[in-house]
């Protein structure tokens, strides 16, 4: 049932962005993944396709189910993110997608090869030039100075120190370090370790980064700090990222998507606007109920019918409410709306408005 | 409701009754081997079953030494690397100007700004020098350098290798922890059977003791660099060897030398005994200034191996500290080896190479003068003290022991000691190994060292425990002692005797006194971690409700922290056993004289049964006594 959510919706995905003309190939394929800890997993496995929950599968086998049947495609260039309450599996899946942890069942692509079926040398080698990782407490090397640190990845690959200690120096200034890379990790503060543990990921120049709650070490205002200069990053790299949070709010900033997990399976995936105007279940109505809808469903997201021609004011399909609220309240008819290219789509009025704030309270 | 409330007094019923039943069948077992076995010695059934073949094999390698080739082929070549590797770098020092090596140990140790620090360790350098001992001094320090080397050559890569495979790490622990629990004169024995003596022996057996913290240490450094920091180097695709290298072995750099220094502490304390294999050095030159009676030198050389003892240890803890924010310029690491290779060329060029006789004869004969003075005149202490402990005490005691008690009932407490406290495998493994010991014929040896360690370490308990209770609740005392236990611990425990000896002469008085002395340090200190270690919300809580401070202390404190104080009089016990058996250097009587005779007289299978005895006395103390302290742990919360 999860699964085939899933794939709706990234058909739905897919359409919209062939909509848009750029074709964007999968780079990461999750293809019924299964991760069970503990000595008996074949047993744990079959109770648990035949239902059992994760607590009576712990209870009869003392094996714990980590992540059960997930699925999902990362898009090149897609921030894809995962949220979930502590426990609920998300960094057994991001471990599983790098094979940290080897997967019970199922399999992980990237760029179509199979990462579970690889030899070691193989994945040596995967891991080697397309993806790296951000640690939720960091991970740095405290005997290496932060360019050390940066330079790692290219350090194992073989790259000679001139080249690589250049090219770690790039990314250092990218992310805001220059003149500290002779320091070492602990001279710094969290913020800026991460920043190192940042540019380490970086400067291999990877397909894919996986993250995995890299900002939840950091406190509140560091932590916007780190999601913007993630965010400005992203605009130029357009890189595609795995990103894991048990911050809704985080991953509405960051998310292209988002998916919600419990008890290690998917619940929903979708747009920050879906799990909020459509939340299909009550774990994820749970999650979605603090945030402040104005601020994240867009005009796209109560757009009507209508001629906008005789409209006073004018927003586009990507403002958020709470930029057209103003016009709404200032004058009685309705907000034109019009697409990226300047084209009128269609009206939205009060009476929208107010119904999807209204509707799951 | 009903059956909950039932259930547990029904557990605590049958709890009482197992209780009542333990002690019974102790008071039965007690009474009906007493009647049985009353005045019969132990027959020592099996008096040839070890030492027989083992002095056959002496024989046979002694008179196959040349044409053999597990000698030709194995023990030869090792003993040559190890005498060529010697040789080395004794010459290698003395070709030195003296003054290079103090200067040396000052620099190492000023580098990271502890200047006092470093003047202290160099003064310290040149003390054996002024005494006349810098030859012996530079032997010691060859012997200790070439076996730590091979210590940690061996003991690296076996803990790296115990911190990847579980198995082997499964299998090593047993192993270290009896190492760890025997004592050194212990490992000279085997020595005897396959090197004789010399300094080859003294330094096979100084690796094969000092090698457990290194192993230890470094699989420990290795199993706690965080799991992140693994995980990041492999998923930047490094290989198993590329992470061990560049991310593992740096991180636990500081644990392992940590490792080292305990192992070159370690080293320093047996190399200093390997007097009994003749390998020379300070502890020969200690050894013969006793013989001679010329204590005041023997005082002298005494404090020679504490100044290296605290030169080692300031050295190798300088070298191991790793603070990033301290580390100096390159420039200066050049400077400074310039300055050195300055002080070499000149010292070189004008001669002055040897350690210039400063005040030779001048001071020593005085001071030999003033120690007989002190001896002659504290006899009217010592001589009455020492009658009272061996007339009043050692020996009543152990005739108790020896000839009311029949054997098997001694055996029998222990199995049941051992039983109740731990279980029948330890129980089993005791009343087997005391059956060993005493068919060997050992068996009047081990009570006598038996009675000699209960008497010591009665007394540093009751020594140690209030000291340590009392520096545990006054922070100030704590840290006014600190320095001094410090001190006290990084002197080889061979030195203890050696006040001692001056005063009482010899005999199994100064060993004891010896040994309460080695013993209480670690005693002090455990017990005062422990009263410190207990939680302030208890000590409150008792407080609120008008306890005492006595109260307080009887009620709360001391019981908490009783788990750790009896790890800390675990430690006393094996400590003043091992103290006691190196006693035997000066006629302390027991397993440890009989361990120099049988050293000293070349009777290799008489060495190993003495040596069996001891580890079997050594691993049942330990045992029981940690089990005992583990039973002190309150159960733990579910
Ligand atoms: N190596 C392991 N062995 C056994 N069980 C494990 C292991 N790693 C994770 N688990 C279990 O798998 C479940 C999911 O853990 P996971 O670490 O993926 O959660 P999480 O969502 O990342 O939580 P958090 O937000 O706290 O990081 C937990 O019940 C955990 O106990
Ligand atoms: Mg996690």
């Amino acid at each position: 049932m999860v699964a085939a959510r899933t794939f709706q919706a990234v058909d739905w995905y897919i359409t919209e962005m062939s909509d848009n003309g750029s074709a964007a190939p999968v780079c990461l394929q999750i293809d019924q993944v299964w991760k069970i800890f503990g000595n008996r997993p074949e047993r744990a496995l079959t109770m648990a396709e035949s239902g059992s929950t994760r607590a009576d599968i712990l209870k009869a086998t003392g094996c714990t189910v980590g992540v059960r049947d997930v699925s999902f495609d990362v898009m090149r260039g897609e921030t894809f993110v995962v949220m979930g309450l502590s426990g609920s599996g998300k960094s057994t899946l991001i471990r599983c997608a790098s094979r940290l942890n080897e997967v019970t069942k199922g399999r992980v692509l990237l760029d179509g090869d199979d990462l579970t079926a690889m030899s070691e040398d193989e994945l040596r080698e995967v891991r080697r030039h397309k993806m790296s990782m951000v640690f939720q407490h960091f991970g740095l090397f405290p005997h290496r100075r932060v360019i050390d640190n940066a330079a790692y990845g290219l350090e194992v690959r073989g790259v000679d120190k001139g080249e690589r200690i250049e090219r770690a120096m790039e990314v250092l200034e990218v992310v805001g370090l220059k003149g500290w890379e002779n320091h070492y990790p602990q001279q710094l503060s969290g913020g800026m370790q991460q920043r190192v543990g940042l540019a380490r990921a970086l400067t291999v120049d990877p397909e894919i980064l996986f993250f995995d709650e890299p900002f939840s070490a950091l406190d509140p205002l560091i932590r916007r700090d780190m999601q913007d200069e993630l965010i400005r990053l992203q605009e130029t790299l357009q890189r595609t990222i795995v990103f894991i949070t048990h911050d809704f709010a985080e991953a509405i900033k960051l998310g292209d998507r988002i998916a919600i997990m419990k008890d290690g399976a998917f619940d929903q995936v979708g747009t920050a606007a879906e799990m909020i105007t459509n939340p299909q279940t009550d774990y994820v109505r749970e999650f979605t109920k603090d945030i402040p809808k104005t601020k994240v469903l867009t005009a796209a997201s109560v757009l009507m019918d209508g001629d906008s021609t005789a409209a006073t004011h004018r927003v586009h399909l990507e403002d958020t409410i709470e930029s057209v609220l103003p016009h709404l309240l200032s004058d009685l008819s309705p907000v034109g709306v019009d697409d990226v290219e300047g084209t009128a789509v269609g009206i939205v009025d009060r009476q929208a408005v107010a119904h999807v704030l209204e509707a799951e309270e | 409701m009903t059956e909950a409330l039932e259930a547990p007094v029904g557990v605590g019923a049958r709890r009482l009754d197992r209780a009542a039943v333990s002690w019974l069948i102790l008071g039965a077992g007690v009474i009906g081997l007493q009647l049985l076995f009353a005045g019969r010695t132990f027959p020592a059934i099996w008096d040839t079953l070890i030492s027989g073949p083992i002095d056959q094999f002496e024989a046979w390698g002694r008179s196959n030494r040349l044409t053999h080739p597990l000698f030709t082929g194995f023990f030869q070549p090792v003993t040559d690397v190890i005498n060529w590797g010697l040789t080395a770098i004794e010459e290698s020092l003395l070709w030195l100007p003296w003054f290079v090596l103090p200067v040396a140990v000052f620099a190492i140790i000023a580098r990271n700004g502890n200047w006092r620090s470093g003047v202290v360790a160099g003064l310290a350098m040149v003390y054996p020098g002024l005494v006349g001992l810098w030859e012996p001094t530079i032997e010691t320090l060859a012997l200790m350098g070439v076996s730590v080397l091979i210590t940690v050559a061996i003991g690296v890569p076996l803990g790296v290798l115990a911190a990847f495979r579980f198995r082997f790490e499964q299998g090593m622990r047993p192993l270290l922890d009896a190492m760890q629990t025997i004592p050194a004169p212990v490992y000279f024995i085997p020595m005897l059977l396959f090197f004789g003596i010399g300094k080859v022996p003294a330094a096979v057996a100084t690796v094969i003791y000092a090698l457990p913290p290194v192993v230890r240490l470094t699989a420990l450094g290795i199993n706690k660099v965080p799991v992140a920091a693994v995980e990041a180097s492999r998923v930047f695709g490094s290989t198993n060897r590329q992470t061990l290298v560049k991310v593992q072995a740096p991180m636990a750099l500081p644990t392992i030398m940590t490792g080292v220094n305990q192992t070159i502490m370690m080293a320093l304390g047996i190399v200093v005994l390997a007097t009994l294999l003749a390998a020379g050095g300070l502890g020969q030159e200690v050894m013969d200034t006793l013989r001679l009676r010329r204590p005041g030198r023997g005082v002298a050389a005494g404090l020679a191996i504490v100044a290296v003892a605290m030169v080692l240890d300031r050295v190798s803890r300088s070298l191991a500290e790793r603070d990033r924010s301290k580390q100096i310029d390159k420039r200066w690491v050049l400077g400074g080896l310039a300055v050195l290779g300055g002080l070499v060329v000149f010292g070189r060029a004008t001669g002055a190479v040897a350690f210039p006789t400063v005040w030779g004869v001048r001071i020593l004969d005085p001071l030999d003068a003033i120690v007989v003075w002190a001896r002659d005149n504290l006899s009217f202490i010592t001589r009455p003290l020492n009658d009272f402990v061996v007339a009043d005490v050692l020996l009543p005691v152990r005739d108790f022991l020896l000839l009311s008690v029949a054997w098997p009932v001694l055996i029998f407490v222990t199995a049941w000691l051992a039983w109740k406290w731990k279980g029948m495998g330890l129980a089993i493994f005791s009343a087997v190994s005391l059956l060993v010991v005493g068919f060997i014929g050992m068996w009047e040896l081990s009570i006598i060292t038996l009675v000699q360690v209960i008497a010591a370490v009665l007394v540093s308990v009751a020594i140690a425990v209030p000291i340590g209770v009392w520096a545990g609740r006054r922070p100030k005392v704590e840290k006014a002692l600190g320095p001094i236990l410090d001190g006290l611990q990084t002197i080889p425990s061979f030195v203890y005797i050696i006040p001692v000896v001056m005063l009482f002469t010899i005999g199994q008085v100064p060993g004891l006194i010896a040994s309460v002395l080695y013993a209480i340090v670690p005693g002090i200190r455990i017990t005062a971690l422990g009263i410190r270690q207990v939680p302030n919300e208890s000590i409150e809580a008792s407080q609120t409700f008008g306890a005492t401070p006595r109260q307080t202390m009887l009620g709360v404190r001391i019981p908490l922290a009783a788990p750790t104080i009896m790890l800390g009089i675990n430690q006393v016990i094996m400590m003043v056993l091992a103290m006691v058996i190196i006693a035997g250097l000066v006629g302390g009587g027991g397993l440890g004289f009989e361990t120099v005779n049988a050293v000293v007289r070349n009777e290799t299978g008489l060495g190993f049964e003495v040596g069996l005895a001891i580890v079997v006395m050594a691993m049942i103390l330990d045992r029981i006594t940690q089990s005992w302290a583990e039973r002190l742990q309150p159960p733990a919360t579910p």
